[in-house]
């Protein structure tokens, strides 16, 4: 091939977000189109799902294709592009009849929850219906193509990517409503008889003749832009535009006028009288989708059989101390440059950033993976514990001052800079471990000392995924509890967590000791609604009420303000902050302003906002709750918002320097790299994740604060008062989340760490 | 090592998000030798902080692109002196026509760029100016992702209303049965 026609061909401009999108829908739209098609084979054909499907591939085609990526050089290919987005893509989506299949393919809760009080609205089903008229839909479309052609509007959308995007919007949702009567979309009634629509498809043609004339007879150009552009092939401006507007004038007519002639045969076909018939629709009861059976993870054909299998832990346990035992070896004995180093980036860069994505992608899978416990199981066969955990300390207080100090300590002594540091740490975490769990019964190490455990425990509660009963009745019938108790084959959950009256993912280990113990084969790791127990205010087994339990608060109120110091510790004006003090006092160190600003950051400023909050909650509500069960409660709801940021935090590390790895095991593994050093970029698209990540923290944390306002509360303006200060708090979190995300950042495990990278 | 077919469009999507949308506003349009230089730069007002730079090299005679050339780039602030060298490629650039590569323009001002193009041995020089602006906001270009929660508020608040005035239409309807 022709190398300049195959660069042409290769010249996509694939969007992730717009890809992402496209799939998201086709998926959607597929779904509902297999359970309609189930129900009612004739409506919903295989030439509805192969419409749909070319109407997507046109959207494709139009803002990821060659076209796209010419249209700032071409006008004929800017002119394609349009009528991609107008012509070709409403009408084959609309032909997919997408209203029923694409509402039956979203999941339940969306459909029934989120939208259903919008769809049975009667204020917007008449606006809907108002959209669609004939008359409504026609001047729609007229109106903009012809207002997008005037050249100050096109000049605009050429100079500016939001405004291109936003042309580009209303062109195809204009095209949609405009299309919308003229294929007549099932279950909507027809507002208008069919044969209207041709009248409406001539004058559509006609506002496109009156514009491509204008274009393809003009003796000068009309868009600037294209004046300037360089000459492709020596297609002259004009010449370009000619071309465009002949572009414009026959296949948008075809498009116009083809539809109007089919119209008209039908319409003659069956007769006059039955064509000025409206359109009736026979009602046809949709029927509800049934309520689906919780998802296990343990039934999944091939995973479920993996991790049913009795030594699984100790396999993945097995391979993360090899793996814990050569970062420490590395830590120790290699080159202390942390970017070539295991211990400076396998720890720091992708441990923390796939244990989030675990923890919001299915659950605890990483304390499932420790390495820690597995020599204590082992020197327990020998030497079995004699002690209980002391009454007194069976609270989060232990873990929760641990988990301050281990955050502290991460930026007081830049822990991830120094690889024999982490070594050191690993080895005081085996050691630590070993010590606490060879003298006390149960696994007092994980529930009451291990802070990164409580990272975990509190983060899982927003998981997808839970170590759960499957049918509640058979644990009625147990007598013999072994899922606690344990029996002579495996033992009982070490962490006293009483499957029947476990309630969230709150101390569970994910270990599948339970699992394993259960003669009945009734837990299971199931599919559960995110975040469920930060709302609820109930029992459970193990844990007693969240909502109760100051240490938990504490400890929920370190790591969600802990999230925010964390990260603001990289950032740009935070370190200039803190080099500013450190000059200015004339410190040798910089440990005290570090220790101040964590200090503040994650006990003073929590404890007094925290504590205002409640009171300002208390008092607003004029309930007889606490003012200490009131802040509990809704402390717990904003364990979202901090799980945003850690997110964005960890995956930003992650993603920007997955590849530090290479050098560092090549080096571990022969102690020379040949190669360069991996070049770290934060990619374009990762801000966009962070911010959602941040989004999707705050909707859910506000969502939880509300639903545990109405419990509190009696009355929708009363829930509101008492909702407001927690409210303010979230909102003020997730903005300083999002000017962190803005912020230059210090690209910590990589080779330029001591420079700042921006987005 | 050959990929498998089915993850080519995996790869190719996740390679692309990396690259950087080229084309755009025409900044400089220059004759050296025997080629005609284009450079765009991928915002329309540039201003300092990331760009993407990229290229169109054609022929003068026929004006036909140019896609075997060797590309070199040099970016000298006026008032500072700062440099920025840079290699566009058409492997970075989406329009495969074109060579483009990402750059970080430390600050506003007058920037001198030097183009230097390897073709078949011979070596084109061309230099020029472009105006960069001082560093637009990068909140302005995340906009859409940022106003994604208040919008999902907005939404829940609407929807929470919708609801109420269901329930209290339901219990007027009740009434007025009862009575």
């Amino acid at each position: 091939m022709d190398p300049v026609a195959a660069a042409v061909l290769a010249s996509w401009t694939l969007d992730l977000t717009g890809v992402c999108l496209l799939l998201a829908v086709a998926t959607v739209y597929f779904r509902g189109w297999l359970r309609l098609h189930a129900e009612l084979p004739r409506k919903y054909t295989m030439g509805r799902l192969a419409a749909f499907a070319s109407g997507l591939l046109a959207v494709l085609l139009a803002l990821d294709s060659p076209v796209d990526a010419f249209g700032g050089l071409l006008l004929q290919a800017h002119m394609i592009q349009h009528l991609l987005l107008i012509m070709v893509a409403p009408p084959l989506l609309l032909l997919g009849q997408p209203v029923l299949p694409l509402l039956r393919g979203l999941p339940q809760f969306v459909f029934k929850d989120a939208l259903g009080p919008f769809l049975s609205c009667p204020e917007l089903r008449q606006l809907g219906r108002a959209m669609v008229h004939p008359i409504v839909s026609w001047f729609a479309l007229a109106s903009v193509i012809t207002v997008w052609h005037l050249p100050r509007l096109y000049e605009l959308g050429l100079h500016s990517q939001a405004w291109h995007r936003a042309e580009h919007a209303c062109f195809f949702w204009s095209a949609v409503v405009f299309w919308w009567p003229v294929v007549g979309l099932w279950p909507s009634h027809a507002v208008c008889p069919r044969w209207a629509m041709i009248p409406c498809l001539v004058l559509a043609d006609l506002v496109n003749t009156g514009l491509s004339a204008v274009l393809s007879f003009s003796d000068h150009v009309l868009y600037a832009s294209y004046q300037l552009a360089p000459r492709l092939w020596g297609i002259s401006a004009l010449d370009d535009q000619a071309a465009a507007g002949a572009i414009m004038w026959v296949p948008g007519s075809i498009a116009f006028l083809v539809p109007a002639v089919i119209l008209g045969m039908r319409a003659l076909e069956s007769g006059r009288a039955h064509a000025m018939q409206r359109t009736t629709i026979p009602h046809i009861r949709v029927p509800r989708i049934p309520s689906t059976v919780p998802r296990d993870l343990l039934r999944m054909p091939i995973l479920g059989y993996i991790l049913r299998y009795r030594h699984f832990r100790r396999c993945i346990q097995a391979a993360m101390l090899l793996l814990a035992a050569a970062v420490a070896a590395d830590g120790f004995f290699g080159p202390q440059i942390a970017p070539m180093n295991l211990a400076g980036v396998l720890p720091w860069t992708h441990w923390r950033g796939l244990a989030v994505i675990a923890l919001l992608m299915a659950g605890n899978l990483f304390c499932m993976a420790c390495p820690f416990t597995l020599p204590r199981d082992l020197a327990r066969k020998a030497v079995s514990p004699r002690y209980r955990w002391p009454r007194r300390l069976r609270s989060k207080w232990i873990a929760a001052a641990l988990l301050a100090a281990y955050l502290w300590g991460y930026e007081a002594f830049a822990l991830w800079d120094s690889p024999r540091s982490t070594a050191w740490i690993i080895l005081g975490y085996f050691i630590a471990a070993f010590a606490v769990d060879t003298v006390f019964k149960g696994a007092s190490f994980c529930k009451y000392v291990c802070p990164i455990g409580q990272f975990h425990f509190v983060h899982s509660l927003v998981s997808p995924l839970q170590v759960k009963v499957r049918e509640p009745a058979v644990c009625n019938a147990c007598v013999t509890h072994d899922c606690i108790r344990g029996n002579d084959r495996q033992r009982g959950c070490e962490l006293r967590l009483f499957q029947p009256k476990k309630l969230d993912n709150f101390d569970c280990t994910f270990c599948l000791d339970c699992v394993q113990a259960c003669p009945q084969a009734n837990v299971g790791i199931l599919r559960v609604l995110p975040g469920q127990s930060l709302r609820e205010n109930r029992h459970s087994s193990g844990i007693g009420r969240l909502t109760r339990r100051p240490d938990v608060a504490a400890l929920v109120l370190i790591l969600v303000f802990g999230a925010f110091v964390n990260a603001a510790g990289m950032t740009e004006p935070v370190m200039m902050w803190m080099h500013h003090w450190h000059a200015r006092l004339g410190l040798h160190s910089m440990v005290p302003v570090v220790t101040v600003l964590y200090v503040g950051g994650l006990l003073i400023i929590p404890g007094i906002v925290a504590a205002a909050c409640g009171w300002v909650s208390q008092h607003w509500a004029q309930t007889t709750a606490a003012w200490k069960d009131l802040t509990c409660s809704f402390t717990l709801a904003l364990v979202p918002v901090g799980f945003g940021m850690w997110l964005a935090h960890f995956s930003n590390h992650l993603i920007a320097g997955w590849s530090t790895l290479i050098p560092a095991v090549e080096k571990f593994f022969s102690r020379a790299y040949s190669g360069g050093y991996p070049r770290t970029g934060i990619p374009s698209w990762l801000p966009c994740l962070e911010f959602l990540f941040l989004g999707l923290g705050l909707l859910l944390t506000l969502y939880s604060a509300w639903r545990v306002a109405c419990r509190v509360s009696d009355g929708d303006r009363m829930a509101l008062a008492v909702m407001s200060p927690w409210a303010v708090l979230a909102g003020g979190l997730y903005s300083s989340g999002i000017w962190i995300v803005l912020q230059p950042m210090q690209m910590r495990g990589a080779m330029m760490m001591h420079g700042m990278m921006m987005h | 090592m050959t990929l498998p077919k089915f993850l080519l469009p995996v790869v190719t999507i996740l390679t692309q998000a990396f690259a950087f949308a080229d084309g755009g506003t025409v900044q400089l349009h220059k004759e050296a030798g025997a080629l005609v230089i284009t450079v765009f730069s991928s915002s329309a007002s540039l201003s300092a902080g990331p760009v993407d730079i990229s290229l169109l090299l054609q022929k003068r005679n026929g004006l036909e692109p140019v896609l075997d050339a060797n590309v070199s780039l040099l970016l000298r602030s006026d008032a500072s002196g700062t440099e920025i060298r840079a290699r566009p490629t058409r492997e970075q650039a989406q329009n495969k026509l074109l060579y483009a590569a990402p750059v970080t323009l430390a600050e506003s001002g007058k920037w001198w760029l030097d183009i230097s193009i390897l073709r078949n041995g011979e070596r084109t020089e061309a230099t020029g100016t472009i105006d960069v602006a001082p560093a637009s906001e990068m909140a302005a270009s995340y906009w859409g992702y940022i106003a994604f929660a208040p919008l999902m508020i907005v939404f829940f608040v609407v929807r929470e209303w919708l609801l109420r005035r269901r329930l209290e239409l339901r219990v007027k309807r009740c009434e007025i049965i009862w009575n």
